[in-house]
């Protein structure tokens, strides 16, 4: 049974899941959620699958996080969004602003550092799947403010 | 300069405190090495051959006096008394304490300064002009763009992750001065018909084993579509460069792979969905940026001639022609003080030194400095009657060298005295090849002759684009140096070009002798008034072939 955080609808929490049955992109049929690498391309088929994870397969591999943000802004996809693999808690906030709602706690790692950092930032210069708008589209910034 | 607000305050606050805590865990044990490697690079901190070296961004160069204080403070107290200007417009520190690394970004927050991003496989701090919003030739003032830059890469949730480093220069220049030709993203700006911004993007060029000259990719993008074309590039690097190999990871190797043809359509694919989107700057963010840079209140004056001064003091004639550039306000100039010293390795510089540069700031240039990426201070406004003063002043403390441009002020990697992944030492040939020749009749009589130096494949000293270019190289655990002729990184209206080795390496005693072989070739060549770069252009490598190796066959 994975260990994941989960994002609610007001707060992220630690559950215990049961395992999920995926097809590869080779496989898909649309009868199961899709499990993708990160050299394959989404689509606006893909967005159409009942669930996705993207595999990990090492922390320092930003792939997936560019599929996540075609996911959610390009193609649509509004379901599950699942990090898996070899995820690490110095990337959860890179992963939560992708786009992933679900991220797998990696093995022998602690779900408590993960939780703790959701979000070491309070504001962000930039624009990102779960807040489009750039720094000065959300704010007025004053010259010396 | 730009001033932070609260909000980039609060972000770097936050971000001593996220690194504080990712230190506490490593020490804790944690974090592995290798994962702590990760999180240190992206906040600057190298573990080097004798101690961790911590990489301060100085974004695209540009300092206030308060902040080079601070940094003389911290190379006082938590150093051995000296930082060193690198290449990229930032300042090294090469004898940090690594537990003691939190306490200095403390310090550098305290003064708006942070080491975010100055290593590490993501977009690193953005370069210009060292003359920037001070050049006689500059078409648009290229900080504020680069200022939003640095905002929209800091700590992006997708781009900080890529298959290797990533770094962004910009002019807005005639001459381009920032070497736009050899970055993973190089940006022309130029002035549309309609009086606002546009960017010309030139893509994979780079120096590293793989010396490339960047494609021309985006032509007059406007200023609105800077963010999203920027963001359709990284995008297609993110996905698509290889991770494989970390010597084929950059982006050269990506459009090389491609073709600069098929990458532009791929590029051209995801902006037409990104064009109008989120990404795009709004007016108003342009003016707030532009409004940080607005000229200091120059006093009306005239050029002066400085006849008779030139005549009472030769060493500052010599000066006044190498060191100060022209300015856009008559009556200033814009001051080179080099840090290229014989026995000093290049870009070095004493915390009594960063203190003087500091006052000299305030007493004469409105206390802005900018560090230039051929490692020397740059003082942008001073009056010209200040000029003397500031030269006395300069040379009472190492920094009044008449040299910029010529062949004594090279650009050097810190190399095998210090860097773990050089193949040989290269400050000491610096000092050898500054020694040898020490001549300044000579040195003058040579002209503009840049002679860059690294110490291994990775160019930090960017040797491919040195008129002379040297390359430390391991030949069976020996330290030798390969030469190169005819680099050039764009400068003076010449186009860039990579440089062209002459043969077999060197020994490092030997490459004194080889470099005045290669400058005899160009005095017996040259016609009058002839400059090296045009001379080697005219007569090719040949030449400097036959006679270098003349007697070893």
């Amino acid at each position: 049974m994975p260990t994941q955080l989960r994002k609610g609808a007001t707060t992220w929490e630690v559950v215990e899941s049961e395992e999920t049955h995926y097809q590869s992109s080779a496989d898909w049929d649309g009868s199961s959620p899709l499990l993708m690498q990160c050299d394959e391309e989404p689509s606006r088929d893909t967005a159409n699958a009942a669930g996705i994870a993207i595999e990990f397969p090492s922390f320092v591999d930003g792939r997936a996080l560019s599929i996540a943000v075609l996911l959610r802004t390009r193609f649509g996809y509004t379901g599950e969004l699942r990090a898996m693999g070899a995820t690490h808690e110095d990337i959860v906030h890179y992963l939560v602003r992708c786009g992933f709602d679900v991220i797998d706690v990696a093995k022998n790692r602690l779900p408590e550092r993960y939780l703790a950092l959701i979000d070491p930032y309070s504001a962000h210069y930039q624009g990102s799947a779960i807040q489009p708008e750039q720094s000065f589209q959300r704010i007025s910034r004053g010259v010396n403010a | 300069m730009y001033t932070y607000d609260d909000f980039d305050r609060t972000f770097v606050t936050e971000r001593v405190a996220h690194y504080r805590e990712q230190t506490e865990r490593y020490l804790a044990g944690e974090l592995a090495e290798d994962e702590f490697l990760q999180l240190r690079l992206r906040n600057g901190l190298y573990i080097q051959r004798l101690a961790p070296m911590l990489r301060v961004a100085v974004p695209y160069g540009n300092l206030s006096s308060v902040q080079l204080r601070m940094l003389a403070k911290i190379a006082r107290e938590y150093d051995r008394g000296y930082g060193h200007l690198s290449t990229r417009q930032n300042i090294q520190f090469n004898w940090p304490e690594l537990a003691e690394v939190p306490d200095i970004l403390q310090d550098l927050a305290s003064v708006d300064m942070h080491a975010i991003q100055t290593s590490g496989s993501c977009i690193r701090n953005v370069t210009t002009d060292e003359f920037a919003g001070a050049a006689f030739d500059e078409a648009i003032d290229p900080r504020p763009y680069c200022e939003l830059i640095r905002q929209w890469s800091t700590a992006h949730p997708e781009f900080d992750w890529l298959p290797r480093k990533f770094k962004i220069a910009v002019t807005g220049a005639k001459e381009d001065r920032a070497a736009i030709a050899v970055h993973d993203i190089g940006l022309q700006v130029t002035r549309a018909p309609s009086g606002s911004a546009q960017f010309d993007f030139f893509v994979g060029g780079g120096l590293g084993r793989t010396p490339v000259i960047g494609a021309l990719i985006g032509q007059n993008v406007p200023v609105q579509h800077v963010l999203s074309y920027l963001e359709a590039i990284m995008r297609v690097y993110n996905r698509y460069g290889r991770r494989d190999n970390k010597y084929k990871a950059r982006i050269k190797i990506l459009v090389r792979a491609m073709g600069a043809e098929l990458f532009r359509k791929k590029v051209e694919q995801e902006w037409h969905f990104l064009k109008e989107g989120s990404g795009t700057v709004t007016a108003e963010e342009i003016a707030r940026l532009q409004s940080h840079f607005i000229d200091p209140d120059f006093a009306a004056a005239q050029d002066l001639d400085f006849d008779d001064l030139r005549l009472q003091h030769p060493k500052f004639s010599r000066w006044l022609a190498q060191n100060v550039f022209a300015h856009k306000q008559p009556g200033y100039a814009s001051v080179t003080l080099s840090t290229k010293v014989t026995g000093i390795p290049p870009g070095d510089v004493t915390d009594k030194q960063m203190d003087s540069v500091a006052q000299w700031s305030e007493e004469f240039g409105y206390g802005e400095i900018c560090i230039s990426h051929e490692q020397n201070f740059v003082l942008p406004h001073v009056a010209q009657s200040s000029l003397f003063a500031l030269w006395q002043a300069a040379c009472a403390n190492g920094l009044g060298e008449a040299n910029k441009g010529q062949l004594t002020d090279m650009i050097c990697c810190p190399g095998g005295d210090y860097c773990s992944l050089a193949n040989a030492k290269s400050i000491p040939v610096a000092e050898a090849i500054q020694r040898r020749f020490d001549d300044e009749d000579y040195l003058h009589d040579l002209g503009e002759l840049d002679v860059n130096i690294s110490g291994c494949m990775n160019a930090c000293g960017h040797h491919h684009v040195g008129h002379i270019g040297i390359l430390g190289v391991d030949k069976k655990g020996s330290e030798f140096y390969q030469i190169s002729v005819g680099g050039h990184s764009g400068h003076s209206g010449e186009q860039a070009a990579l440089g062209q080795i002459l043969g077999p390496s060197f020994a490092r005693d030997e490459v004194p002798d080889i470099i005045e072989k290669i400058l005899n070739v160009y005095t017996n060549n040259r016609y009058s008034g002839e400059s090296f770069l045009a001379t080697f252009r005219r007569i090719g490598i040949d030449p400097f072939k036959e006679h270098v190796y003349a007697n070893a066959a």
